[in-house]
């Protein structure tokens, strides 16, 4: 419980006073010389159980109507926040709202999101509280925005529902960061989230660095979690795997593949509404278990809309609107232009025959070696893998490479013979090492990035790889295979985009097997070149959030939520268009997995920290906290009536009938 | 008569002159020395007519009827009630307790008033006065005389007595039972703060002696309301424990023993046919005694 008005607690000792009094008066006694002991001693010595009872029971229900009225006019609140700071210390008041996808769906009460339900509480709650500041951060910008009162929550356009995944320890770091700028002296965090594991990443290491840098603040702060676990059920979402056009004998076609899931194994026929340049269609969906996918669903395209377009599935409403609807955009596959940088052309024409030839019938790649100082003249706009064995680019060719990366294409680096000097994104060249047997590949990353699993779980064959001869990679990186020496044989440099890699042997016998043995070396350029030649597609599937800011400035709304604003298009779900380049943004696919952190988990997440967490309850009053004053004051005249009862004299036994004058008892 | 001497604080000459008019009677036939105004258990000269008894050989022949022997031819003697004056013995209680007064007059000094007023009255007209003041043994003791001069070594007794010691109203009263002769008036002036089934014995004894017995219960305002605004140390004034006390608190039970006491002391009395007065010390004692010697008038006569 807290209060309003906690300054009234310090008359809190008064409540004492009644007891005070009691021993005042037991100290005033006077003495006086007494005939009639007998009676006196008669009353002492007759039972005193129910008057001792009786005096402590006045004493109590006196200190008990002081210490109503005190709290009453302290103002106390009522909430299950039940260690809830006093209120009238708070110098800041931060709400983490999470604004994400999973945060749509309909709560306890029917018609009302988890969203909807957040706001209404926290207006309602958090007006009672008197704060210095109040401080939105969303969980789309993370970014801290300063409120007069929570009241403006229900307009604040960054309390708005979105398509963004939330990153819950992104927005505490947002936090901390507003709080060891700003210095306030008493903070409070309140962060609304419906507490799904990947908005909140609880495994991640961010979390210990949050927890000591909260901890080793100089100002406590207090943690307030409002959870929305369990919502609504019968939820089904839609989710496009793939939509690419190809040409037929009939005429150019779209192929779309995409997911149905639900929540519960419901046998039924799903109308899969496809909305596409202009038109409505409907693809009956019939639903077995848990997840349906429909692959290459064939789509005739027609008219202007025969290369490029953008399109959007729906399914009907249910328990969450937002992942009930999945845009997509289409366009020719782009070139796959890969460019070579080799002082040899002998040594890299196993990276070229690897870069060169497509996995797909349709796909064109193309192959440009160039010489360090012929480099200048490739077409660098078109260049979607570039391949650098040579010395790092000096400072003249540095900002062509650099101007590959900063587009999203891929760069990878292979040793040369010499030149030490130098670095790129962080990382240079060592020394040469050399083993006649072959070094062995005993470790590298199977999840992720370019030496991932295959589709079918298998793992590629990076272990049987001999490595002869191979140059260490120094710098701070990220390695994505490790030789039996302990050096790195493929390292991707720390940026943020991601896309540059070194690569510590060559694909030249006397190197490594990496082209006898050629299918790492394939999956690895094909790889980096798919990931490189989607930067230069012209229709591109974006997850919400993920791109950058100043990017999506240009972007003019194809079809979206009509509620979104221009300066945050690349967190809704919508088409977009910026130039001749098409965007569709879309919730993560993580959203479609309804994981929950555990509440166990959850509080280990804060150990250490001052925490309090209140879950919403089925029929639960919509107010996180009450007034409760009036309960107080009721208490109050309680005590007083009960007081009053227990004071009202006892009747009094009729005094001896004594005739004043005189008194005849007994008849002559 | 005059009240000789100096003056007295307990008497009030204009009480006592307004008090002469009514005589002091007794209860039942007393045994006196010398003729007066209470009737007496033998045959004697007064005016007032007994009895006819058949006359007997050796009877005075004076006091033959010669009228009823005229109209019935038989010997008839014709006996007169005998009237004397009467032996009024004043108990006073001068324990401890009767130094309690809370309106300003201490029981003592109300007892006072009252043995003085009657000692007076009952000297005026001829009655045999004695006083014993007792508390835990016979304190001061003077027998009954009739003669005036008496009436002063009376009044210098209850001047001079004072309140002290304990309670042994019981014994003393057994004891004065023995000693009195028997046939006179026994007035106790005390608060009899002893158990009454006590006293009934001892009440029981003095009528067992044929005296008629008075007893006046002097008794404080404030111990009958018992009404305290704060809390109280008691003493006891007869030496015992003092208690400490919330009075409101036990005001009810206080009251409630209180009450059991006058209930039985009222049976107690009524058994051994006492002539009881409880008093409050704030009642004017001349109408005290006024109404105490207007109701022995109207019951005089009992032999």
């Amino acid at each position: 419980m807290s209060f309003l008005q906690p300054a009234m607690l310090w008359a809190l000792p008064i409540i004492a006073l009644p007891i005070v009094i009691h021993l005042i008066n037991q100290r005033r006694y006077r003495t006086i010389e007494w005939a009639a002991m007998t009676f006196l001693l008669a009353a002492t010595t007759m039972s005193r159980g129910y008057a001792r009872i009786r005096q402590w029971l006045i004493l109590a229900m006196r200190t008990l109507a002081i210490a109503g009225l005190i709290f009453a006019i302290s103002r106390p609140l009522a909430s299950g926040w039940l260690r809830l700071a006093a209120p009238g210390t708070v110098d800041t008041t931060i709400i983490l709202l999470d604004t994400s996808p999973s945060m749509q769906q309909q709560g306890n009460r029917a018609g009302v999101t988890k969203l909807d339900a957040a706001r209404t509480q926290l207006i309602q709650s958090l007006q009672l509280i008197h704060s210095n500041h109040w401080v939105v951060i969303d969980s789309a910008t993370l970014q801290p925005v300063e409120i007069e009162s929570p009241g403006v929550l229900d307009s604040l356009v960054p309390a708005q529902s979105n398509s963004t995944s939330a990153d819950i320890p992104g927005m505490l770091q947002s936090a901390y960061e507003y709080l060891r700028d700003n210095r306030p002296s008493q903070t409070e965090i309140w962060i609304c989230s419906d507490l799904r594991q990947n908005d909140w990443d609880a495994e991640s290491a961010r979390w210990k660095v949050l927890r000591d840098a909260f901890l080793e603040a100089p100002t406590p702060t207090r943690f307030h979690l409002l959870a929305y676990g369990d919502g609504a059920g019968g939820n089904r979402s839609i989710r496009l795997t793939s939509a690419e056009t190809r040409e037929t004998m009939s005429g150019r076609e779209l192929l779309i593949s995409f997911v149905v899931r639900q929540s519960e194994s419901e046998k039924t026929t799903l109308p899969v509404r496809l909305e596409l340049a202009g038109g409505i269609s409907e693809i009956p969906v019939e639903l077995t278990g848990k997840e349906t996918e429909l692959v290459d669903y064939a789509i005739p395209l027609e008219g202007d809309q025969l290369k490029r377009g953008w399109g959007r599935l729906t399914i009907p409403a249910d328990g969450n609107v937002a992942d009930n609807e999945f845009y997509f955009v289409f366009d020719e596959p782009p070139p796959r232009q890969t460019l070579i940088v080799s002082d040899n052309e002998d040594s890299v024409r196993s990276l070229k025959l690897a870069a060169e030839i497509s996995p797909e019938i349709n796909t064109q790649a193309a192959v440009t070696v160039l010489t360090p100082q012929q480099a200048e003249t490739a077409d660098w706009d078109q260049v979607a893998l570039l391949l650098w064995q040579a010395e790092l680019p000096d400072d003249s060719r540095r900002p062509l490479v650099q101007s590959v990366i900063d587009r999203g294409g891929r760069v990878i680096f292979f040793p040369p013979e010499g030149g030490r000097s130098g670095e790129f994104a962080g990382l240079s060249w060592g020394d040469w090492h050399e083993e006649p047997e072959g070094f062995q590949t005993v470790s590298w990353r199977q999840d992720q990035d370019v030496l991932a699993n295959v589709r079918s779980g298998e793992a590629l064959p990076v272990n049987e790889l001999g490595i002869r001869r191979y140059r260490t990679i120094e710098g701070e990186q990220s390695r994505l295979a490790t030789l039996d020496s302990g050096d790195a044989l493929l390292s991707r440099a720390i940026t943020s985009q991601r896309n540059i890699y070194f690569c510590g042997t060559r694909a030249t016998d006397d190197h490594s097997t990496l082209a006898r043995n050629g299918i790492v070396l394939y999956a690895v350029i094909q790889r980096a070149l798919a990931e490189g030649a989607e930067s230069l597609a012209a229709a591109r599937q974006v997850v919400a959030g993920s791109v950058d800011g100043v990017q999506a400035e240009r972007w003019q709304r194809l079809s979206s939520d009509e509620t979104a604003v221009s300066t945050r298009y690349r967190f809704h779900a919508g088409a977009y268009e910026e130039d001749e380049r098409l965007y569709a943004v879309n919730r993560s696919v993580e959203e479609d997995r309804p994981l929950i952190v555990d509440p166990e988990r959850m509080a280990g997440l804060f150990q250490g920290l001052q925490f309090d967490r209140v879950d919403e309850q089925i029929g639960e009053d919509n107010a996180l906290l009450r007034e409760i004053w009036a309960t107080f004051l009721f208490l109050m005249l309680l005590a007083l009536i009960v007081e009053a009862a227990l004071s009202i004299p006892r009747r009094r036994i009729a005094q001896a009938g004594v005739n004043p004058a005189f008194a005849r008892e007994v008849p002559a | 008569m005059s009240i000789s001497g100096p003056q007295r604080s307990f008497l009030d000459p204009q009480v006592l002159s307004r008090l002469s008019s009514i005589p002091l009677f007794s209860r039942r036939a007393m045994v006196g020395n010398v003729s007066g105004i209470h009737s007496s258990p033998h045959r004697g000269s007064s005016v007032e007519f007994a009895e006819y008894r058949k006359y007997v050989p050796g009877d005075d022949l004076r006091r033959l009827d010669w009228r009823a022997y005229g109209r019935s031819d038989r010997y008839y003697v014709k006996e007169f009630e005998a009237d004397t004056n009467l032996r009024c013995c004043l108990i006073l209680d001068t324990s401890g307790s009767m130094n309690f007064g809370s309106t300003g007059v201490t029981r003592l000094e109300y007892a006072r008033r009252i043995a003085g007023s009657l000692a007076h009255i009952a000297i005026r007209q001829g009655d045999a006065v004695g006083l014993t003041c007792i508390s835990d043994k016979l304190v001061r003791t003077i027998p009954p005389r009739r003669t005036p001069s008496h009436l002063r070594g009376i009044f210098d007794i209850l001047e001079h007595a004072e309140a002290g010691g304990d309670t042994r109203l019981v014994e003393r009263l057994h004891e004065l039972a023995e000693t009195i002769p028997q046939r006179a008036m026994v007035v106790l002036i005390s608060d009899l703060f002893v158990p009454p089934a006590e006293l009934r014995e001892a009440f029981d004894h003095l009528r067992f002696r044929k005296h008629d017995v008075v007893v006046f219960h002097l008794l404080d305002p404030l111990e009958l309301s018992f009404e305290f605004q704060r809390p109280m140390r008691f003493l006891d004034m007869e030496g015992g424990t003092s208690i400490f006390a919330e009075p409101n608190e036990i005001a009810d039970r206080y009251q409630k023993a209180l009450q059991a006491y006058l209930e039985e002391m009222k049976a107690v009395v009524l058994g051994s046919e006492v002539d009881y007065h409880r008093i409050r010390l704030d009642s004017d004692y001349e109408q005290v005694l006024q109404n105490f010697l207007a109701m022995r008038a109207r019951t005089k006569g009992a032999r």
